[in-house]
């Protein structure tokens, strides 16, 4: 279900709540969302539980080591409240340590709807439906198709490399001067093949008739129907019930201004 | 009738007799104010219907032709361009932007680097979107396309995980949706092993009659398409046009002049020129009725020391190799080498052939089986007593490129060893001058030219004389000298001692040069031993997607024919 929705509305779907939840600054909001987040993901599709643990949970340490920070050097604004703990020359207040889950929570949200875009969209149906609904132009969209053909390519050739570089001799690098050295060991053969096949397929692309028009047919019609307009206003409607909510409880928090 | 006589008049005579394009005193070059422009005032004409096959050293600008007949250049680039090119008697400036393109498709060399989508369906569908064609008959026409090169099967799959073979005949479907009336193949085959080339070659000849269009096909090795030539056109290294005429004509009256210009010529044609006969066959089954027997070459056994008795110097003994942990690569792989010994790695792609390189190597590590080199276990060697005797030569040598200059690409490996200068350069002026490359001293090895670019990476790898040289397909998409010169270095090396391995799909240079051959086929050795008894495992080679080499398949012919005139005689 999730993949078969239109990957532009589906783009818009993530981008709209990512954009209102950065002026909430309380931790119930986000806490909400996320759950609904993930449960929106697993409900309308068939992700299994541990790819997706397994992508997430890393980004779980990095809100942590955010939040941690922020509860350390939060601004005036929203260190107050009364002190909760202090050591050395820190006072964590009880409005610290708010603001400092709620960013943790609020980038944990962020990455929820990115992995539920990134996971169940086809790179090649994203591109199509950004020109066709978008109106990107093709000459940029085909680019990036085609730039994206050669992700693995450049994994490979970095691993070829590496061994040819062993076989000479050249051992890891130490130090930065080493390090350097090695980039741009690396770097030169990377980009000259780079540059050659970014040609060819240039070539290889206009050989084909393609010259960058918008008039063109399409094989696979990108369309917007219902269910993607219910899916956008699903979760638009849902973070201002989750907004509302914490109104009602109290505990809504905007730039600081407590509600 | 009348009114047709009265419309010939009026069009010029050159364009009507089915003339497909036309290029007059044609002359380009990348620079804008070229002394020694890349083609210089080419004229010749290509007709309907007709196949013509381009020839010329390597840098002759082949390529760019292509691009110039359908209409890329020079606009693309900022060139210098004189004379006319007509297509149907009109003016190629006076085609719409990409107008031309649909009119004459471009398969070209690499099979990587020419697609835009990942999947072969949305690729097909790609070339139909730019010319517009109406959803409603896509599907039909793609099918129709997929069954002529007979790719129906692979319509959903990934473009990334096709063969060279598979790749090019996508590149080529998605070429004749454009319904070409040109066809252009620019080295088509240059990248792909010997059954996948002589498979694509015969799929041409099959299209060409469906697909009612011209040909024109750029190649160096010119094996296997002559059959189908109509006319062939060459090229000089100055980018002249030197010959326009009949294939016989060209390789026949024209022999010394063509071998002169650095054009290497169809096998068939070597083995005729060599003997007497004035028989100007150009086909393997014409060879054979002028020449009979005598087309036959006695094989030379390159030198080297091949005596049974040399010393092992490396050993696999159930050797198994898994990716991911659980896919298998290699299974249970056997393999010993002697001192001097010069052995072939063949199979299909895929076959484990460029890991069992990479484990003999040393640059992969695997748990199962045992592994010694000369004296002791790879794990006790230390890297750098490992490296100075064993060599490995990479496919594209370029990847083992690591400085700025020719001189410092081949002594550093010397002065890492912490060798005295002056051994360093003496050691570095030798090997220059041996491989050709005095001349380039100071210049970046990634500047030099295809050939050049070997011969360094060979010499990169000669600090000290090796025990032994592994080499991964050294002769894919080189040309003719290029390989000539590395075989020439290569026995050189073997005089001295140093047992050579080759990964290669060439069966030629398996046939002429190998003492033993492996054959690998889904991880496991299928067979090993001389070459020539290879020739003979019919069901194997065909398993293992070999080509008989051209002098076994001149003699295995010849005894067929010999079959058929005894039962017609009976």
């Amino acid at each position: 279900m999730l993949n078969s929705i239109n990957p532009t509305m589906k783009a818009v779907t993530i981008f709209v709540p990512g954009l209102l939840l950065a002026f909430v600054f309380d931790p119930f909001t986000p806490f909400v969302y996320l759950i609904f987040t993930i449960a929106m993901t697993f409900l309308l599709s068939d992700l299994s539980l541990k790819r997706w643990l397994l992508i997430f949970t890393p980004f779980v340490f990095v809100a942590l080591s955010f939040s941690w920070m922020t509860m350390l050097y939060s601004s005036d604004t929203f260190s107050d409240g009364r002190i909760l703990f202090s050591f050395w020359w820190f006072e964590v207040t009880e409005g610290a340590l708010m603001v400092a889950l709620s960013l943790g929570l609020r980038s944990l949200c962020l990455v929820a709807l990115s992995l539920m875009f990134v996971l169940t969209t086809d790179s090649t149906k994203f591109m199509l439906s950004l020109m066709q609904q978008a109106k990107l132009p093709p000459k940029l969209t085909f680019g990036i198709l085609a730039g994206y053909r050669f992700l693995p390519t450049f994994k490979h050739e970095m691993e070829v490399l590496r061994q040819a570089h062993k076989i000479r001799g050249v051992g890891r690098a130490k130090g930065i001067k080493g390090r350097i050295q090695q980039f741009r060991r690396y770097a030169i053969p990377l980009l000259a093949n780079a540059i050659r096949k970014a040609e060819r397929v240039a070539v290889a692309m206009e050989s084909k008739g393609f010259t960058g028009s918008t008039e063109r047919s399409h094989y696979h019609k990108m369309t917007v129907r219902k269910r993607d307009w219910v899916f956008l206003s699903a979760f638009v409607f849902v973070f201002f019930a989750t907004v509302f909510a914490s109104y009602m409880f109290g505990y809504l928090n905007i730039f600081g201004r407590q509600f | 009738m009348h009114l047709e006589r009265s419309g010939r008049q009026s069009v010029n005579k050159k364009h009507l007799n089915n003339t497909l394009v036309d290029v007059e005193n044609y002359s380009f070059d990348y620079e804008s104010n070229p002394f020694d422009p890349l083609f210089n005032e080419l004229t010749f004409s290509i007709r309907k219907n007709e196949t013509v096959l381009l020839m010329g050293p390597s840098g002759a600008g082949k390529s760019t032709l292509a691009l110039c007949l359908n209409g890329l250049y020079p606009e693309a680039v900022e060139g210098y361009a004189k004379g006319s090119i007509r297509f149907e008697g009109r003016p190629i400036e006076d085609f719409k932007p990409g107008e031309l393109n649909q009119r004459v498709g471009v398969v070209f060399q690499d099979p990587e680097s020419q697609f835009c989508m990942i999947t072969v369906e949305n690729e097909l569908a790609f070339t139909m979107e730019n010319l517009q064609v109406p959803r409603e008959q896509m599907d039909r026409k793609m099918d129709h396309v997929l069954e002529s090169v007979g790719m129906t099967a692979f319509r959903q799959r990934n473009i990334h995980e096709l063969s060279g073979g598979q790749k090019q005949k996508v590149a080529l479907a998605s070429v004749l949706l454009l319904n070409p009336s040109l066809l252009i193949l620019d080295e088509p085959t240059a990248n792909l092993d010997p059954a996948s080339r002589y498979e694509f070659i015969q799929l041409i000849y099959k299209l060409k009659q469906e697909w009612n269009m011209s040909v024109l096909i750029i190649e160096h090795q010119l094996d296997d398409w002559v059959e189908q030539t109509d006319r062939v056109l060459a090229m000089n290294r100055h980018g002249q046009l030197i010959a326009d005429c009949p294939p016989h004509e060209a390789f026949y009256d024209r022999y010394k002049e063509m071998v002169g210009e650095g054009i290497h010529l169809p096998k068939v044609v070597k083995t005729a020129q060599a003997s007497s006969t004035y028989a100007k066959p150009l086909t393997e089954a014409e060879l054979l009725n002028v020449l009979g027997e005598s087309a036959l070459e006695e094989k030379v056994k390159s030198s080297g020391i091949q005596e049974e008795n040399q010393e092992v110097i490396l050993e696999l003994k159930g050797v198994s190799f898994f990716r991911k942990k659980h896919i298998p690569i290699l299974n249970g792989v056997d393999l010993s080498l002697r001192k001097g010994e010069f052995v072939g790695i063949v199979g299909e792609n895929g076959a484990g052939k460029s890991t069992l390189l990479q484990i003999m190597a040393g640059i992969l590590t695997t748990k199962e089986g045992k592994r010694r080199f000369i004296n002791k276990e790879y794990e006790k060697w230390d890297e750098r007593e490992l490296r100075r005797e064993l060599g490995f030569v990479f496919q594209n040598p370029e990847h083992q490129f690591i400085t700025d200059t020719v001189y410092e690409e081949i002594s550093f490996g010397m002065t890492l060893n912490g060798k005295k200068e002056e051994d360093v350069n003496d050691r570095t002026e030798y090997l220059m001058d041996k491989f050709h490359l005095e001349k380039k001293r100071w210049a970046n090895p990634f500047s030099l030219s295809g050939g050049q670019k070997r011969r360094l990476s060979v010499a990169t790898m000669l600090d000290e004389t090796p025990r032994l040289l592994l080499f991964d397909e050294p002769t894919f998409g080189q040309d003719a000298r290029t390989t000539h010169e590395l075989m020439n270095m290569i026995t050189d090396l073997r005089n001295q001692g140093t047992a050579i391995v080759f990964v290669t799909h060439d069966m030629d240079l398996v046939n002429n040069y190998c003492d033993r051959v492996y054959v690998l086929n889904e991880g496991e050795v299928a067979y090993e031993g001389v070459p020539s008894e290879l020739w003979s495992e019919k069901s194997l080679l065909e398993k293992a997607k070999l080509r008989l080499p051209y002098q076994v398949r001149l003699q295995q012919e010849l005894k067929r024919m010999e079959r058929k005139e005894v039962v017609g005689h009976a």
